[in-house]
């Protein structure tokens, strides 16, 4: 034989462990002459509130027009003409709530003549629970959550909805954004006990986590986890990607590799963990329901095991007698009395000689076959009466003893270098420090983060708002404020936003308020040849952006012009019916006849897209086709693709069939129609059009099917 | 075909909208999925990736070890250390191959008795023994072959490449994914998904039948009259809706034509009925062990033929009897599974070879990591990601060649041995893809197939 084949890998051994250990010794004055010269980036300074112009212009209505107003100046655009009123309603309603408006909120916008007649109307959709619903689902998109765990398993995580319900909560609540960022980071140890504390830091644990049996590296896996929580934070409340330092030190960006681990190792004590908050009635009644469940179950799943057993008992018999003869007699061998070597045989043999749950069953008789399968169908249809689980906060604990932290040279956590205390980016720490105690770490971060003169914190949510509204973002990489991030557009609107937002108590309705009652949220959206020429990507916002509705929107807009939508709010997430193809998709090794459940009450299937089910490998075609971000990574901005697969789900799924066939039994007429899809009257020529269908043999329910394709129904206007 | 201008004043016929045609015409330029030059010359022009769900076994197809039968029943020597696989730790005895081995071809390829058709084509193929991943479990190990990472969420291959070629086909899809019929592999979706890229760059299943694409089929009793005028009202109200200047909207006009054509396009271009005796033959269509697999192994020609750039067949999904997984009786499942798919994929070559496809048709068998060579419940193999062996065929690349090795029991990958970023940086430049100018920009970071880099296997691509 040749060369030992370990020899190298062994030689990468010793050279990692002994050598390289001495490697990392603190930073390096290199490492700090190199974040000194970064420290006048931008986004690193202070947020100062710019002087509001004072305009010979009538167009502002409020500070943020008169901050965009020199910038189109410049550019030599002038604003566009106010949108229509009823547009408006249509632009203001499914940016706030999600939903079109109904002719009658239509009809009653229209007929109020009050001066303040869209600002009453947007603090009544501010008011409306649908406004939390709308931000969730954003917010959901930037901490990227899943109701499942993701990878070949995908077990759904019973307790992480809570999380979700809490976001749409906070949003209607107007809870101020540092309570919130606060609550996400380390609500269980600022207010321990709180149960709503405890299911914010559910944030933590949204992202992916690799969950699989067998012989399993825990070190890697805890390192996986440790990187959701630190790049899920550093995306969705620093705006800066700081798991780019996890190999090496930040390419571009002022920030160490050693930066990156103090971080990580602020969550160095936080353990995944199901806190219970039930109360003692509660876990009584759900324990006991629990039990009646199992005694249901139990004689059924009784006599399926006794219609397999003779079937079992022979397939094992049959590959008994196959087996070599020595081999055989050790099965018989009391266990004690064999070497090692021996018991080793007697375990295979044993695996060897057990049938597979398939094979068992292709060799039932047909009668067997079709009990079994009655008795399944029966023990599927007593399941959707399992009760839920005893309540509890899908959240963190710390743990007493933290594991050190550890540098690890390309990331790699067999290759550990010099050990970190918990600390933060020291480009940005500003003598902030976080303690080495097991508690307190997370809070020492939210606080740092909170407060009002960190320069990132309010410039990253207050881009996120106007993203949001206005369609596009000031700073167009709204997780990145670093230096391959984008340059903000408006440097001084977003300071003075944040600004604002800070002095409003954090107030994120306060800055969607102000957004949304601008002039320059209020223009037409139309186009215009000699403007889209001098600013063609509108960076001055010289008109109002159109928006495709996302596909969660796309399907409750549908089911809302349906009559369908079920407006109930949380609660555990909702299976809908999937095609067969999508069916097929839900990984397992056993038995595929009852991997997706759907619920007992059909109405649930009409809830709001927020509410389904959000399986991390199995993903909705009407949904995932209009771009849903997979939840694997923090989803900052939506993309917009257009292809073939949108319109044939849009065209032929059964779902849309039977909602425009809903929709057309509800409409009955051609300009009901148009106002519950459009929240408009058809004009004359339209009307026309809709005759003109019709009397060719097109059926209502074509043209419902038709209206709910059109892009004036999919794109806030 | 059709060629796409005369549909589009098929499409614009009926309401005369020159308005509509402008439309359209615009966002035919703004498509995504429109084929894009390449970074430079390249043979490849599509690719067609089999992959054996559950990893089959290298030392027991591709790379014989006669030390196993020297060593049978024997432990691994003390100095291979600790081998810590997903079930067992490197304990186990020594499993020899059950299979004999054979040169075959002027190219002298080694392959075992399980490939009695494939061992036809080796002059035609070039192995590479060497590839390694970074975990020994299913799912991480598949992302990694499929996206080069082993977590989930990043782009698969199939997506770069559309991203980076487009589509030469106007009426299918541009990447098509056939799963095994009993189940998706354990990866997923994640395995042809299109990660941060747009959704219009992931995969789209493909199956056999009349409803070969999700929602292709309109509703019962909807005929594609009716369809037509459905869509004719639609594209009015669009055309009314859509300023000129308003690119994405008019791509949404362009898209649902593009959906009408590949509803009357792709059931033809599924059915295999058309197909001569003598072709279904050759693919096994005729037999019940290889009908299924060899249907979709015409099916990946077909696409082929018609312009579609990325075709992704799996073998194996679903029960562990209908995955190469073989923990227990190595001997009945490679059997099993090589009977199901040895023909069809040398029908595959030979078809492709005769109707001249092949040398710009990169075809590629491979899997997430190979077996090992010690036991599992005595007559099993667990897995093994340090050295394993992939194929390919076609696409311009050096055929008759046998690239890297791996020690004498066939355990690691020794010499040259071969990362998941080295068979993708080999697999975008034999597309003419320059995997350092292949990039989008996420979350901060300019992301690649290959990362950090890999190097292009210059066995492979001569």
């Amino acid at each position: 034989m040749r060369k030992h084949p370990l020899a190298g890998p062994f030689l990468v051994y010793l050279f990692v462990t002994v050598l390289c250990a001495a490697d990392f010794a603190g930073d390096t004055d290199k490492d700090r002459a190199r974040i000194a010269a970064r420290r006048n980036w931008w986004a690193f300074q202070p947020v100062t509130r710019p002087a509001v112009p004072k305009l010979n212009s009538a167009w502002p209505r409020t500070p943020i027009d008169a901050l965009l107003l020199p910038a189109m100046q410049a550019k030599g655009v002038a604003p566009s003409a106010p949108e229509t009123r009823a547009r408006l309603i249509r632009r203001v309603t499914l940016d706030l709530t999600g939903l079109p408006p109904s002719s009658e909120d239509v009809n009653r916008f229209l007929a109020d003549r009050r001066t303040d007649a869209y600002e009453r109307l947007v603090d009544t959709l501010l008011a409306s629970p649908q406004y939390g619903e709308r931000w969730a689902q954003r917010w959901l998109d930037v901490v990227r959550y899943a109701d499942t765990n993701g990878f070949e398993l995908d077990a759904e995580r019973p307790h992480a909805w809570r999380y979700r319900d809490y976001v749409v909560n906070s949003f209607n609540t107007g809870k101020p954004y540092d309570r919130f960022l606060r609550e996400q980071i380390a609500g269980d140890e600022i207010w321990p006990g709180n149960p709503e504390a405890a299911i914010a830091v559910g944030m933590l644990r949204a992202g992916p986590e690799h969950v699989v049996g067998g012989n399993q590296d825990a070190e890697m896996n805890r390192q996986e986890v440790l990187i959701e929580m630190t790049g899920g934070v550093s995306s969705a409340f620093l705006g800066l990607t700081m798991n780019c330092a996890r190999c090496h030190n930040h390419k571009f960006d002022p920030i160490l590799q050693s930066d990156y681990y103090r971080m990580q190792a602020v969550f160095a004590p936080a353990i995944g963990k199901d806190i219970p908050i039930a109360t003692d009635a509660e876990r009584t009644r759900i324990e006991e329901a629990k039990r009646a469940h199992a005694a249901r179950i139990q004689p059924i799943t009784g006599k399926i095991a006794a219609i397999e057993k003779p079937y079992k008992d022979r397939l094992t018999a049959e590959k008994k007698s196959r087996l070599e003869p020595a081999l055989r007699a050790l099965l018989d061998q009391p266990k004690d009395s064999l070497s090692p070597a021996d018991r080793e045989k007697q375990r295979n043999a044993r695996e060897q000689i057990t049938p597979s749950w398939d094979e068992v069953l292709a060799e039932l008789s047909p009668e067997d076959r079709t009990r079994r399968t009655a008795l399944r169908q029966q023990l599927h249809a007593i399941n959707l009466d399992e009760p839920e689980p005893v309540p509890a906060a899908y959240a963190l604990e710390n743990t007493a003893e933290p594991a050190e932290t550890h540098i690890l040279k390309i990331g790699d956590h067999r290759m550990k270098l010099g050990a970190v205390q918990p600390g933060l980016p020291l480009i940005l720490a500003n003598h902030a420090t976080v303690p080495s105690t097991s508690t307190g770490r997370r809070r020492a971060l939210a606080e740092w983060l909170a407060d009002p003169a960190h320069p990132l914190t309010a410039r990253v949510m207050v881009n996120r708002i106007w993203q949001f509204r206005m369609g596009t973002a000031l700073v167009a990489t709204p997780n990145d404020y670093g230096l391959l991030g984008s340059r903000p557009t408006n440097p001084k609107l977003l300071d003075w936003l944040a600004a604002e937002f800070v002095a409003s108590g954090w107030n994120v309705k306060a800055i969607d308020r102000l957004v949304v009652t601008s002039a320059a949220y209020r223009q037409s959206s139309a186009r215009d040849a000699v403007r889209d020429r001098l600013d063609p990507d509108n960076t001055t916002y010289w008109r109002m952006n159109k928006r495709r509705l996302e596909g969660e929107a796309i399907r409750d807009a549908v089911l809302f012009a349906s009559g369908k939508l079920n407006p109930a709010m949380g609660g555990r997430p909702v299976r809908v019916p999937i095609e067969k193809e999508i069916y097929d998709l839900i990984f397992t090794e056993y038995e595929a006849d009852n991997l997706w459940p759907l619920p007992k009450d059909r109405s649930e299937i009409y809830r709001r897209s927020l509410y389904l089910l959000n399986k991390r490998s199995v993903r909705l075609p009407m949904l995932q086709n209009f771009d849903q971000p997979d939840t694997l990574s923090s989803c900052a901005v939506r993309p917009v693709s257009t292809h073939a697969l949108q319109a044939l789900s849009m065209l032929n799924s059964d779902f849309m069939a039977e909602q425009a066939a809903a929709f057309a039994a509800r409409a009955g007429t051609v300009p009901r129609a148009y106002q519950l899809a459009l929240s408009r009257l058809p004009r004359p020529e339209e009307q026309k059009q809709a005759a003109a269908f019709l009397a060719a043999g097109g059926t209502l329910s074509e043209f419902c099917l038709a209206l709910l394709n059109r892009n004036e129904f999919v794109y806030i206007p | 075909m059709i060629p796409r201008r005369s549909v589009l004043r098929h499409a614009a016929h009926g309401f005369g909208a020159i308005a509509l045609q402008s439309l359209l015409a615009r966002a035919e330029a703004t498509n995504p999925l429109a084929a894009k030059a390449p970074h430079f010359p390249g043979k490849a022009k599509s690719v067609i990736f089999l992959f054996m769900v559950g990893a089959p076994s290298q030392m027991d197809t591709f790379d014989p070890k006669p030390a196993l039968k020297k060593f049978e029943g024997q432990r691994l020597p003390e100095s291979f250390g600790k081998i810590q696989s997903q079930f067992t730790d490197g304990s186990t005895p020594i499993l020899s191959s059950p299979w004999e081995f054979n040169r075959h071809g002027q190219s002298g390829a080694w392959v075992s008795t399980l490939f009695p058709h494939l061992s036809k084509c080796v002059d035609d193929m070039t192995f590479v023994r060497s590839f390694h991943t970074d975990s020994v479990v299913h799912a991480p190990a598949m992302y990694q072959v499929h996206t080069g990472r082993i977590l989930m969420g990043y782009p698969s291959m199939g997506a770069w490449v559309t991203y980076g070629l487009g589509s030469e086909s106007e009426n299918l899809p541009a990447y098509v994914v056939m799963p095994q019929p009993e189940g998706t592999p354990e990866g997923g979706t994640p395995c042809w998904g299109a990660g941060f890229l747009p959704a219009v760059h992931q995969g789209t299943l493909l199956r056999p039948g009349p409803a070969p694409i999700l929602h292709l089929k309109p509703q019962a009793g909807v005929t594609p009259e009716r369809q037509r005028a459905t869509l004719d009202l639609l594209q009015k109200m669009n055309a009314a809706d859509t300023e000129p200047a308003d690119a994405e909207m008019s791509a949404r006009i362009a898209s649902y034509e593009l959906a009408f054509r590949m509803q009357s396009h792709a059931p033809e271009a599924v059915d295999l009925s058309k197909e001569p005796e003598h072709v279904r033959r050759l693919y096994g269509l005729d037999q019940k062990r290889t009908a299924e697999f060899g249907g979709r192994c015409l099916l990946a020609r077909r696409m082929v033929e018609r312009g579609v750039r990325f075709v992704q067949i799996y073998s194996g999904g679903g029960p562990v009897s209908i995955q190469w997984d073989a923990h227990k009786d190595l001997k009945e499942n490679h059997e099993k599974m090589c009977g199901m798919t040895d023909q069809p994929i040398a029908a595959l070559l030979q078809d492709l070879k005769q109707r001249g496809l092949l040398d710009s048709t990169l075809v590629v068998w491979g899997s997430e990591f190979g077996r090992l060579p010690m036991s599992q419940s005595g007559n099993g193999r667990d897995h093994n990601m340090h050295g394993f062996t992939m194929w390919f065929a076609g696409g311009g690349i050096q055929p008759g060649r046998t690239v890297g090795e791996t020690d004498d029991f066939g355990l690691f990958g020794v010499g040259d041995r071969y990362s998941m970023r080295d068979f993708h940086a080999t697999l975008l430049h034999l597309l003419g893809l320059d995997q350092n100018r292949l990039w989008y920009l996420h979350n901060g970071r300019n992301e690649k197939l290959t990362d950090f880099g890999g190097q292009v296997i210059r066995g492979v691509t001569g």
